[in-house]
C-alpha cells in the first residue's frame, strides 16, 4: 500500500515537472499571424457608409471578413481542404453572404456582421456551373443555382427550395450561366459546341419554362469567358477569331448581330483574347449599359450600348486593370495605368460619360520585390459634398493584398503568400558593428604592440559609448507609456541578442515569394518575389554559410525544382537582407535527382553543396579548385542515397575521386505490394549529449547512435482495411544494411515520422481498432560500446537491440517534430500539431519503450512511468494555449543560445512562433524571479546583524561594568 | 437559436463527433451510420473499441468546463509561509510547550490526578501491539533507503521493550 502511495507521489511530481505556459507569459515571446490565402472572390460590404468590411473567399477554402482600416480579420471560417471545401461562388447582398461550396454540394448563408452561419442546405449532386442572386420588384429574395442538369431557386432568408427544374436536353446542351435582370425571369444560357446557344427562360414564380430558343453561334465555346449581359438583357459576346462583338437581345432572341471591331475603329493586339467586363450594381435591377472591353494587355475601352449601337466612351491606353464600383446611385469606373517603372496611377471615371472625375488620382507604388498587380477591387463611397471618394485593394501576382487610400497612402498590406509556407530555416542574426569590430581585432594579424593597444582602447571606447546609448534609450523608453514604445526593428539595427533568441526566419512560400521575418516580433524585414518559379515547384532551402564567418556575408541557397521535368535552378541570396548574392550559381542543364550539403567548407567558409543529376554525375557548388581538391581527398567517405518511389528502389552511391559515382547498394521494395511514402534521416545539426542511459542497477545501456540511419516508411498498396499495413525499415545509408524491420498490420497512413538520436516515433491509423496509434522504436548497443570514439557504419559487427512499444492517441495529428537544443542535454519533447489547432508538447518520456507494465524497484529508480495504453491530451501541454493555429502543415524547431530553450515555428494557414523549455529554464533565472524578496531579506539580515552586534556590544560593556 | 447544429453530407461509416473550441472542453462521441442510414451514438472508448455505451441521439453535448491552459505561478506570501505544514508542526508544539505550563497549574493535586487519568484513557489496553512495532514488521522486508529512515525511528522503542 505504502509503495503504491509513494509511486503515486512520484507520478504527481513527474506530472508537475512537465512544463506549461504561465498566464502572464502570454504574448511575451510568442506571436501568431493569421492568413486567408490567395483571394478568389471579394466583396466590399456597402450596406452602410461607415462599414469597414471586405469579404474575401480564397483558394485555400477560407471565407473571411477583413477590416479595411487595419487589414486584420474580423472573423474567418476555415473549411475542409481539397475540392470538398472549394468555394465555387460568393454572392453578397446586404447582410447575407451566400457561398456555394464543394462543386455545388452545399449552399451556405453567412451573416456578414458577426460571421455566423444563417443556414446551410445540401444541394443535389451534379457539377456546379453558376449561381446568381435573383431580384424582383427592387428586392432580392432568391438565389438561383445552376448545375449541369438542374436549376434550383432558394429563398435567401432560410435556404428553402422554392422550385427545382430539370434542364431540357441537358445531355447535349452544356448549360453554363444563369442570369436575372430583376424582372421576374431567370435566363439560363447553354451552348452546344460548334452549333448554337440555347436560352431557356424560367418564370420566377413557379419555375415554368416561358421560352426556349436556340440561336446560331458555332464559334462560341465558353459563355462565362467571352460573354456578358449589359443593359436590358443584351448578351454581348466577343469572338476572338473574327474580332467582332456579337449582340443578342435575350428578350427577343432573333439572331446574333455581328459588329466587327474594325467598324468601331479598333484594333486588337495579335495573340490576345479580348474580354468583356460588365457590372450589375443591384441584382434586382438591370445591368449597366456601359462595359469594358480589354483589347490588349495594356489597353481597355469603356463602351456604351446605346439603342443597339456601341459607342466608345473612352479609350484607356496604357491601362493595366479596370474595374467598376457603385455607391448609392453612382457608378464609377476605376482604371489603373502605369506611370513609371515603380508606380501606377489609378483614376476614377464617370461610368455613364467616361469623364475623368477631378481629384481622384491615386498613386500605387509597385514593390520592386513583389509581383505585378493582378486585380483591382474598388470601394467607392459618397463624400459629404456628394462627390465620389474611393479606396482600392490591389491584388498582386505574389498573392499580396494592398489597401490604398487617396492620394496613395498604403493603409495595410497582407502578405497572403505566407498562408502557404513550404519550407523555412532560421538563421542567426549578425553581430552588431561594435561586436564585429571586436571580433575583427582577433582575426587580423598583429602589427606591433602599440597599435594593438590603441586598437583595443578604441574598441573599448566604442563599446562604452554603445552601452551608454543603450542605457539612455532604456531610460527614455521607460518614461514613455508602454504602448507607445514601438519595436522599430529594421534591417539596419538588427543584431544578435545575448542568448541568440532572436533569429531571422527565412520562409519560402509556394508562390515563389521569399520572406525574411524577425522571429521576435514577426515583422517582415525583407521580401523577394521570384517570378520565374513554376507552379508545381519543389523547394529545398539550405544555409551554406552562417553569420559566424564575418566579414563573409551569410549565404543561403534555394533549390527550385520543377516536379515534372526535374529541371532545377538555384537562387543564392543573403538571408539577412534578402539580396541576391554576388556568387553566380551554376546553370543546371540536367534534371537533378538529389542534393546534399557536405560539412566541407571552401576557403570562404561556404559549405559545399553537391548536386546529383540524372546521369549520376555530381557537380559541386561552389566549385573552386580548393573545393575540388578537398572533394578528391574525402571522396571515399562521401556516400549518398537516392529514392525512386515509383519503382520502389532505394539505392546507395559512393563518390569517386573524378566526381562520378558508383552504386554501392540497392534495396528494392516491390511496388505491387507496398510503396515508399517517406524516407527520413537525422537532422545534421542535432547533438546527443549522453551516450547511454543509466539503469536502475547503475549499469549503462548504450544508445545506438548511427548518424547514417534512415527510416523508410512504406504503405501497402492494398487499401482493404483487413489487409492494409504499414512498414518501417531502418536502413544504414552507407552500407545498405537493414538494421530493423517492423510491420504494423491492419494499419493505414498517413504516417508521421520523427527520427532523432536513437529513436524513431511514428503515428498511423489502426484500421482494426479505428484509432490513431503511436509507436516508438529505440535502438541500443547493449551494455558495452563497440567503439566509443567514432561511429563507422562499415565496422559495426553487432546488430543493435531493438525495443518497441505502442500507444493509443485520442486524436489524429497533422504534423510532428521533435525539439532541438544547442547541446542536447535538455530532455526531448515531441511537438504535435493537432487538427483542432493546438500544438501539443508531449514529453518523449511518455514514448519510451522501456516503460514497464509491472513496476519494479529498478524502473522506479530510473524514473520510468508505468505503461498505460492511452496517451492523454492535456491542454496544459498546448504551447499555443488558446491561440489556435489552423491547418498546421509543418513545425520547425531551432536551437537557441540557451541550452534550455528551443525556438518553435508552426506554419500552415497561420504562423505561430514561440519558445519551449522542455526541462524548464534551468540555465537562466525565471522571469518571475523575486528580486524584491531576495534583496529585502538580504537587507533585513544585514541590518539585523548590525543591530544585534551593537546590542551585544552594549551588553558586554554593561557586564564589564558590573 | 437553441444552439443546435446539423452536419450535412456525411456518407455511412463510423465517425467521432468532437466539438472544438479554444474555451470549453467537450467529450467526443462516436456516431455509427449504417449503409441504410440508421444512426447510433456511443461513448468513445479507445481501449475497448467494440464496447457500446449508448448515448442519446440526436446528440446532446454539454461542456464539461473550460480548458485550463496555464500553470499557476508559485506566489510567495506570509500566509503561505505560516500555513506550511512544516512550520505549523514546528510552531504549534513550541506554543504548547511554552504556553501550557503557564495556563495549567501543575502544582494543583486535583489537576495532576485528572491528567494521569486522561493519560490512561489514551492507552487503554497495554497488551495491544504498539503502532511502531506494527510498522517495523511491515517494512522489515523492504530495504528501500527512503523508508529506512522513517521505520528506524519507530523501531527503537520497540526494541527497548523486548
Amino acid at each position: 500500500m505504502a509503495k503504491q502511495i509513494l509511486l503515486l507521489l512520484k507520478l504527481c511530481i513527474l506530472f508537475y515537472v512537465v512544463h506549461a505556459v504561465f498566464e502572464d507569459q502570454v504574448g511575451k515571446f510568442d506571436w501568431r499571424q493569421q492568413y486567408v490565402g490567395k483571394v478568389r472572390f471579394s466583396h466590399f460590404d456597402t450596406q452602410m457608409q461607415s462599414s469597414k468590411k471586405v469579404l474575401v473567399a480564397t483558394e485555400s477554402n477560407v471565407f473571411a471578413a477583413l477590416n479595411t482600416r487595419t487589414g486584420e480579420l474580423f472573423w474567418r471560417h476555415v473549411d475542409k481542404t481539397g475540392p470538398e471545401g472549394n468555394i465555387d461562388a460568393l454572392l453578397h447582398h446586404a447582410q447575407d453572404a451566400v457561398l456555394v461550396v464543394g462543386n455545388g454540394r452545399m449552399l451556405r448563408s453567412w451573416d456578414v456582421n458577426i460571421g455566423g452561419l444563417n443556414w446551410e442546405i445540401l444541394l443535389d449532386s451534379g457539377s456546379f456551373r453558376s449561381a446568381c442572386l435573383v431580384g424582383q420588384q427592387g428586392t432580392v429574395k432568391h438565389v438561383a443555382v445552376l448545375k449541369k442538369t438542374v436549376i434550383s431557386v432558394h429563398y435567401l432568408s432560410n435556404g428553402h427550395q422554392k422550385w427545382i427544374e430539370n434542364l431540357p436536353e441537358s445531355e447535349i446542351v452544356d448549360y453554363q450561366t444563369v442570369y436575372s435582370g430583376g424582372n421576374g425571369q431567370v435566363f439560363v444560357l447553354g451552348i452546344v459546341p460548334h452549333s448554337h446557344i440555347t436560352i431557356v427562360v424560367y418564370s420566377m414564380e413557379d419555375g415554368e419554362i416561358i421560352k426556349q430558343v436556340s440561336v446560331e453561334a458555332p464559334w462560341l465555346s465558353n459563355i462565362p469567358a467571352s460573354c456578358v449581359v449589359v443593359d436590358q438583357g443584351m448578351l454581348m459576346c466577343i469572338d476572338s477569331t473574327t474580332m467582332s462583338i456579337n449582340t443578342l437581345d435575350l428578350h427577343q432572341q432573333l439572331q446574333m448581330t455581328q459588329i466587327p471591331l474594325q467598324s468601331l475603329g479598333l484594333e486588337v493586339d495579335p495573340d490576345f483574347h479580348p474580354s468583356l467586363v460588365s457590372h450589375q450594381p443591384n441584382p434586382a435591377q438591370k445591368p449597366l449599359s456601359e462595359f469594358f472591353l480589354q483589347l490588349g494587355p495594356e489597353r481597355f475601352l469603356l463602351l456604351q450600348l446605346n439603342n443597339g449601337q456601341i459607342v466608345t466612351l473612352r479609350d484607356f491606353k496604357p491601362a493595366l486593370l479596370a474595374s467598376f464600383a457603385t455607391t448609392g446611385e453612382k457608378t464609377v469606373a476605376a482604371v489603373m495605368s502605369p506611370k513609371n517603372k515603380t508606380a501606377c496611377s489609378i483614376n476614377l471615371f464617370s461610368a455613364d460619360t467616361g469623364r475623368r472625375l477631378l481629384d481622384t488620382t491615386l498613386i500605387f507604388t509597385v514593390d520592386p520585390n513583389g509581383g505585378k498587380p493582378e486585380r483591382l477591387h474598388v470601394q467607392a463611397f459618397l463624400k459629404k459634398d456628394d462627390s465620389v471618394g474611393y479606396r482600392v485593394m490591389v491584388q498582386t501576382e505574389d498573392h499580396a493584398l494592398t489597401f490604398i487610400q487617396q492620394p496613395g497612402r498604403v493603409m495595410w498590406t497582407r502578405e497572403e503568400a505566407l498562408s502557404d509556407v513550404v519550407t523555412m530555416e532560421m538563421v542567426d542574426l549578425p553581430l552588431t558593428g561594435t561586436q564585429a569590430e571586436l571580433e575583427g581585432e582577433f582575426g587580423k594579424k598583429a602589427d606591433g604592440l602599440m597599435s594593438m593597444v590603441l586598437k583595443r582602447l578604441s574598441s573599448q571606447l566604442i563599446m562604452l559609448q554603445a552601452w551608454i546609448a543603450h542605457l539612455w534609450k532604456l531610460f527614455y523608453d521607460a518614461r514613455k507609456p508602454r504602448n507607445q514604445v514601438k519595436n522599430d526593428i529594421s534591417i539596419e539595427n538588427l543584431s544578435r541578442d545575448e542568448f541568440n533568441l532572436q533569429k531571422m526566419m527565412v520562409m519560402v512560400t509556394s508562390s515563389g515569394k521569399l520572406f525574411g521575418i524577425d522571429s521576435k516580433t514577426g515583422g517582415i524585414l525583407w521580401k523577394r518575389y521570384l517570378d520565374n518559379v513554376p507552379s508545381n515547384a519543389a523547394f529545398k532551402l539550405m544555409v551554406q554559410r552562417t553569420t559566424a564567418h564575418f566579414p563573409h556575408p551569410p549565404q543561403c541557397t534555394l533549390l527550385i525544382k520543377d516536379k515534372d521535368t526535374g529541371l532545377a535552378t538555384l537562387h543564392v541570396f543573403n538571408p539577412i537582407f534578402g539580396r541576391r548574392s554576388q556568387v553566380t550559381p551554376p546553370a543546371l542543364p540536367q534534371p537533378i535527382l538529389q542534393s546534399l550539403m557536405l560539412p566541407l567548407m571552401d576557403q570562404d567558409y561556404a559549405k559545399v553543396l553537391l548536386l546529383v543529376d540524372d546521369q549520376y554525375k555530381v557537380s559541386a557548388f561552389p566549385s573552386t579548385k580548393n573545393v575540388l581538391q578537398q572533394l578528391q581527398e574525402t571522396a571515399s567517405s562521401i556516400f549518398f542515397f537516392l529514392v525512386d518511389s515509383s519503382q520502389g528502389r532505394l539505392s546507395g552511391y559512393r563518390l569517386r575521386t573524378d566526381l562520378s559515382t558508383e552504386q554501392v547498394w540497392e534495396v528494392v521494395i516491390p511496388t505491387e505490394v507496398q510503396k515508399i511514402v517517406s524516407v527520413k534521416g537525422k537532422r545534421p545539426n542535432e547533438h546527443v549529449h549522453s551516450q547511454g542511459r543509466v539503469m536502475g542497477d547503475r549499469s549503462v545501456l548504450y544508445k545506438y547512435l548511427n548518424p547514417n540511419l534512415l527510416a523508410v516508411v512504406t504503405e501497402s498498396t492494398d487499401v482493404h482495411q483487413e489487409r492494409s499495413f504499414i512498414g518501417i525499415l531502418l536502413i544504414d545509408g552507407v552500407t545498405g544494411r537493414i538494421i530493423h524491420e517492423a510491420v504494423q498490420r491492419k494499419a493505414r497512413g498517413p504516417v508521421h515520422v520523427v527520427h532523432s538520436e536513437n529513436w524513431v516515433v511514428y503515428e498511423y491509423w489502426s484500421t482494426k481498432s479505428r484509432r490513431n496509434e503511436f509507436s516508438v522504436i529505440e535502438l541500443y548497443e547493449g551494455m558495452e560500446l563497440y567503439n566509443s570514439t567514432v561511429f563507422s557504419s562499415l565496422d559495426r559487427p553487432h546488430a543493435p537491440q531493438v525495443l518497441q512499444q505502442s500507444y493509443i492517441f485520442p486524436s489524429s495529428i497533422s504534423t510532428m517534430e521533435a525539439t532541438l537544443t544547442e547541446k542536447g542535454i535538455t530532455s526531448r519533447h515531441l511537438l504535435i500539431g493537432l487538427p483542432s489547432g493546438g500544438i501539443m508538447s508531449l514529453p518523449k518520456m511518455f514514448l519510451d519503450p522501456r516503460r514497464p507494465e509491472i513496476i519494479s524497484e529498478q524502473s522506479r529508480e530510473e524514473n520510468l512511468i508505468p505503461y498505460a495504453p492511452e496517451l492523454i491530451i492535456r491542454t496544459e501541454w498546448f504551447i499555443n494555449y488558446n491561440q489556435t493555429v489552423s491547418r498546421v502543415r509543418g513545425i520547425y524547431t531551432a536551437p537557441s543560445g540557451l541550452e534550455s530553450t528551443c525556438l518553435v515555428v508552426a506554419y500552415g494557414l497561420d504562423i505561430y512562433q514561440t519558445r519551449v523549455y522542455p526541462s524548464k529554464q534551468f540555465d537562466v533565472l525565471k522571469d518571475d524571479y523575486d528580486y524584491m524578496l531576495i534583496s529585502s531579506v538580504l537587507f533585513a539580515l544585514f541590518f539585523a546583524t548590525m543591530i544585534s552586534k551593537r546590542l551585544a556590544e552594549v551588553k558586554l560593556l554593561n557586564r564589564a561594568w558590573r | 437559436t437553441d444552439g443546435s447544429f446539423a452536419v450535412n453530407d456525411i456518407p455511412s461509416g463510423s465517425y467521432v463527433v468532437e466539438v472544438v473550441t479554444p474555451t470549453y472542453r467537450f467529450e467526443p462521441v462516436r456516431v455509427d451510420i449504417t449503409s441504410k442510414g440508421k444512426m447510433r451514438a456511443r461513448l468513445v472508448n479507445h481501449i475497448k473499441t467494440s464496447e457500446v455505451i449508448r448515448q442519446p441521439y440526436p446528440l446532446q453535448i454539454r461542456a464539461s468546463g473550460p480548458h485550463s491552459y496555464f500553470m499557476k505561478r508559485e506566489t510567495w506570501g506570509w500566509t503561505d509561509f505560516l500555513m506550511n505544514p512544516m512550520v505549523m508542526m514546528m510552531v504549534l508544539p513550541l506554543l504548547i510547550i511554552v504556553l501550557l505550563p503557564k495556563v495549567v497549574n501543575t502544582n494543583d493535586p486535583e489537576m495532576r490526578k485528572e491528567m494521569e487519568q486522561s493519560m490512561n484513557m489514551l492507552n487503554p489496553n497495554p497488551e495491544l501491539p504498539d503502532v511502531s512495532e506494527l510498522m517495523t514488521k511491515l517494512f522489515s522486508g523492504s530495504k528501500a533507503s527512503s523508508k529506512a529512515g522513517s521505520s528506524s525511528k519507530g523501531s527503537r522503542p520497540a526494541a527497548k521493550r523486548r
